[in-house]
Parts: C-alpha cells; sequence; structure tokens
C-alpha cells in the first residue's frame, strides 16, 4: 500500500533521514520505534509531504507521492495525526473536527456519517463539542487529534507519539482505541518510543536510529529481540 | 451633551474606517506574519480607482465601490503572487522591503496618472440628518452602518463558512491546516483579496468627507498599524476594538485637548498600553 524506496530527508546540510525503504501493507498496524531525534516525524513529515525527501521515492497504491502538495496527499488517503497534535486552538472541538473533513467538504451526509462514527469512538468530544479545544485536557486533545484525522477519511493513517504526555491509564485506552480503529479498517502506521505497549497492538514493527533503519520484524520477533527489550522495554 | 454625542459620532466614524482597514492588515499578519506595508497604497489606489470608475466614468457610487473593491481584490492577490510568494522562504527582511517597495511603486504610478493634486470626490449622501438636535451628515451615517455590515458579513464568513475557516486555521495553526488538505496558496490569495477588498471599501466610504491625493494612505496605515498592536498582531477582535479606541480617543482628544496634536494621540496610546500590556490587548497563546 505505502512503498518507500531509499528515501533521504535533509535539513540544510544536516541529513535527518539516509536511505530508508520500508512498506505498509493494507490492513496493517505497523509501529516505527526510535528515540528522540531518531527521525520519526522527519519521515512522517516527508510522507505528508510538509518536507521535500532530497532523494528517493514514496508511492502510495501505486501512486508517487512525491511532488504532490500536502492537500494532495490528503486527498490521496494518507493522513497525519502529528506529533504535538497542531489543533485549531481557538476553534470549537466540532470546528477541528468538521476542518479535517476540509478534502471532503461537499459530501455534506458522508461527513455527518464519519462525525457520527467519531463520536461513537470518543463519546466524551459529543459532550464537549463546543468547548474550544485549547480548554480540552492532554487525553482529550488527543481524542480530536485522531478524530480529526479521520474525519479525512484516510485509508493509511499515520500516528505520530499519540501517547506523548499523558497518563499511564490514558495511555491504555489510547493504544486500545488506535487497535479499534485498525480494526474497523484503517491501515495505521504508529511512530512511539513507548515500545511495549505499541507492539502489543502491532503486526509489524522498523526501528529507527540516527535516520536509519536498523531492525524490522513481527510483533513476536520484536518482542524477543534482546535489541529490542534493552534499548527500548528496559527488561 | 449634544457636543459630546456629536463628537463620539465623529469618533465611530474614525473608528469605523481605521478598524476596516487595520482587519485587512491583521488578517494578512495572521496568514503570512508579514507587515504588510503596501496596505495603506491599496487604501489609496481603491480611492483613486472609485474615484475613476465615478467622475471619469460616471458610474453610480455603489458600483463604482464595488468595481473599486474587486480592483484592488485583484491588486492584492497580484502583490501576493508576484512578491510575496516568490519570497516565503527568504528572510522576514525581504518582505517587509518588497512591501515598502511596492507602496513606493504604486504611490507613483497613481501620481504619474493621475497627478499629485488632492481632489474632492463627493458621494451621493451630502445631506444631514438631524435627529432631535444631533446633526449626523448622511455620509458619516453610511461610513458607520457600511463599516457595521462589513465586519459582521467578515466574521458570518470566516466562523460559517468552510472556506472562510480555512484563513482561521492557517492563522491559528498553520502545519494542522496543511495536514487537513488545506492548501497555503488558495488561502493567503483569498486573504489578500479580502484585505484589499476591504481597504478599498474604507477608502470609497471615507474619501467623500476627505480628500483623494497620492499620499493619502500614509497616515491612515500607520494608525492601523499601531491598532494592530495595540490589540494584538493578527488578532481580528482587537483590529475592530482596537480601530474605535483610536477613532474615539483621536475625536475626543481632538476636541477637548488640541486638534493640532490629534495624530498623536494614537502613538501616545500605542506608548501606554504597550507599557501595560506589551503582547496587546488581545493576544491568545502563540502570535
Ligand atoms: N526543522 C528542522 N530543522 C533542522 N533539524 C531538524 C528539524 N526537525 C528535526 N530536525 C533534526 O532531525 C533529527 C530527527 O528529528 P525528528 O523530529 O524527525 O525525530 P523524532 O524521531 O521524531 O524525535 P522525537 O521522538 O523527539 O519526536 C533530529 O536530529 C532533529 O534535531
Ligand atoms: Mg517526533
Amino acid at each position: 500500500m505505502l512503498q518507500l524506496n531509499n528515501v533521504d530527508v535533509c535539513y540544510g546540510s544536516f541529513k535527518a533521514i539516509s536511505d530508508i525503504s520500508m512498506s505498509v501493507e493494507s490492513g496493517e498496524l505497523v509501529v516505527l520505534l526510535g528515540a528522540n531525534g531518531a527521525g520519526k516525524s522527519s519521515l512522517f513529515n516527508a510522507i505528508s509531504g510538509l518536507i521535500r525527501p532530497s532523494a528517493g521515492q514514496i508511492e502510495f497504491e501505486g501512486q508517487r507521492l512525491s511532488g504532490l502538495k500536502p492537500s494532495g496527499i490528503v486527498s490521496a488517503g494518507v493522513v497525519q495525526c502529528a506529533e504535538g497534535r497542531k489543533l485549531f486552538p481557538q476553534m470549537s472541538v466540532m470546528q477541528n473536527l468538521m476542518m479535517g473533513a476540509y478534502v471532503h467538504r461537499r459530501d455534506k451526509a458522508g461527513n455527518r456519517r464519519h462525525l457520527e462514527e467519531v463520536f461513537e469512538l470518543f463519546p466524551i468530544l459529543r459532550e464537549k463539542s463546543d468547548e474550544l479545544a485549547s480548554a480540552l485536557s492532554g487525553g482529550q486533545q488527543q481524542m480530536v487529534a485522531i478524530g480529526r484525522a479521520l474525519m479525512s477519511r484516510p485509508r493509511l493513517l499515520m500516528l505520530d507519539e499519540p501517547s506523548l504526555g499523558l497518563a499511564p491509564l490514558v495511555v491504555r485506552q489510547m493504544f486500545d482505541t488506535i487497535q479499534q480503529i485498525n480494526s474497523l479498517g484503517t491501515t495505521v502506521l504508529l511512530a512511539e518510543q513507548n515500545a511495549y505497549a505499541a507492539l502489543k497492538i502491532a503486526s509489524r514493527a522498523y526501528v529507527m536510529e540516527g535516520g536509519q533503519l536498523v531492525m524490522e520484524g513481527d510483533r513476536e520477533t520484536m518482542l524477543n529481540n534482546d535489541e529490542v527489550r534493552k534499548a527500548y522495554i528496559g527488561a | 451633551m449634544n457636543i459630546l454625542l456629536q463628537n463620539l459620532i465623529n469618533g465611530l466614524t474614525l473608528g469605523s474606517i481605521y478598524s476596516l482597514v487595520a482587519l485587512g492588515l491583521t488578517l494578512v499578519y495572521g496568514i503570512l506574519h508579514i507587515p504588510n506595508f503596501a496596505h495603506g497604497a491599496l487604501y489609496m489606489v481603491g480611492a483613486f480607482m472609485t474615484y475613476f470608475f465615478m467622475v471619469d466614468l460616471g458610474a453610480h457610487y455603489w458600483i463604482a465601490m464595488l468595481g473599486s473593491g474587486a480592483v484592488v481584490a485583484a491588486l492584492g492577490v497580484l502583490c501576493e503572487r508576484l512578491v510575496f510568494h516568490p519570497l516565503r522562504h527568504s528572510p522576514p527582511i525581504h518582505d517587509k522591503i518588497a512591501a515598502i517597495g511596492i507602496l513606493l511603486f504604486l504611490e507613483a504610478l497613481v501620481q504619474m496618472l493621475w497627478g499629485a493634486d488632492f481632489r474632492r470626490m463627493s458621494s451621493p449622501f451630502t445631506g444631514v440628518m438631524n435627529i432631535q438636535g444631533l446633526i449626523i451628515p448622511e455620509q458619516r451615517a453610511l461610513i458607520i452602518a457600511g463599516a457595521a455590515v462589513l465586519v459582521v458579513g467578515l466574521q458570518l464568513f470566516l466562523r460559517r463558512t468552510m472556506t472562510g475557516s480555512t484563513i482561521l486555521a492557517m492563522a491559528q495553526n498553520r502545519e494542522g491546516a496543511f495536514l487537513v488538505g488545506i492548501d497555503a496558496n488558495r488561502v493567503a490569495m483569498m486573504t489578500f483579496a479580502i484585505s484589499g477588498m476591504l481597504a478599498a471599501f474604507a477608502a470609497t466610504l471615507y474619501a467623500p468627507i476627505n480628500l483623494v491625493y497620492p499620499a493619502m494612505g500614509h497616515l491612515v496605515i500607520m494608525k492601523a498599524f499601531v491598532i494592530i498592536i495595540i490589540g494584538g498582531m493578527g488578532s481580528i477582535p482587537g483590529a475592530v476594538i482596537g480601530g474605535m479606541i483610536i477613532g474615539f480617543t483621536e475625536a475626543l482628544g481632538g476636541f477637548y485637548l488640541s486638534n493640532d496634536y490629534k495624530d498623536v494621540i494614537a502613538f501616545a496610546l500605542l506608548v501606554v498600553i504597550l507599557s501595560i500590556r506589551p503582547q496587546g490587548l488581545f493576544t491568545k497563546g502563540a502570535h
């Protein structure tokens, strides 16, 4: 479904990502592990078209994404829920969700249906729908961010560290929800540092270090791999 | 009592014009973080276009206003495409220099075409309304009502329509806007178009009780900058309320203190307000 071939990303003369090749198949939940500064967000932003890769190709269902504008990539079905949430702070929860439907703005009936699905996934958002996004707790803001991404009708949803800064109990619910989204048919690429919780819901995982992929494997292999355990699970 | 009311009406008139000009300035600042020094020139071109349509071509005042709004909106888009868009990756100082360049170019162009003379442009609304001894010239009433309609209309467009909301979204979180598929170019062009149109409408409303000349934008734009700094750069309510504050203090100060110093009052107010609230009155969060 998503295919990256030898992708490089540079910031000026600094190479944040070098020679990454990876793929995500339809229906999978793939986890991308990596410590701070490994290059996870840079990779996501390259896929979303926010930064232009300096080399390599990115393809989604046979269509080249490199060269498309961010809006074209969202329309193609690749949607990112970014690190730090990137909500519209002075808009209500409802307005934030509806902005997610921007590329589908003509399909009002479809948007109502998707909004209903988002509210089923996050019932608390229905109650808070008239409140300003910036007035919500961290966990609720993360729900708005994921809900907004779902309103863009992703076929591939990229989640960048959705558990960052959340209380442990909220993190557990968050991972349950992500698994639920995946089981409802959305392919998920999840960047995380919280390796154990992420691997538990993953089909496969890649590990990034210093801008390069250093390991890949399915859930069992990764959970039982000594290096992964040492570096990311702390056991 | 009557004199005070009269001055309040004058303040409201001035405040209405300032608010419209400041709104255009603050919208562009909110999206592109450019202090558009050329905005005063757009205001001036707006007055000249109305003059051209009305006096030279004989169009009706309203038609001339719409025509001027359309021309200046297009001019705003042109500035964005030809000047600010190519500079989007350059350091901010380049935008500022370019904005001053546009200002000088437009003033020279208008001066070449129409000369430097002061022109009078009278609208069809020359009568006065007498409400129980309170004298309100029709044009002033028109300015107040026109500005109110434009401000409310703009609010509805920004908050109630998906297209308008893209401007707010881009101002509140640029990357977030990209991630929901909002196109930066479309928003930038739309913002410049609205900003130019508001400037042209403001100039068309104000010119009949003032004069039309190539340097007419200078003082207005300086005050508009004072307003958006007072109100908080990028803040929409800040532009409207800041405009009113300046309008009222100028009208009252000009009458009760000294008419010679009325243009200084805005700047004195700026110093006072910034020493109390350095971030401006309405700044929220990131800006
Ligand atoms: N805009 C930028 N300009 C310059 N360097 C950057 C920029 N963004 C990221 N970097 C650098 O690129 C490298 C990868 O950063 P990136 O944010 O992609 O890592 P990450 O894996 O997402 O980290 P984290 O877990 O902290 O989010 C880091 O060394 C970072 O300092
Ligand atoms: Mg990151």
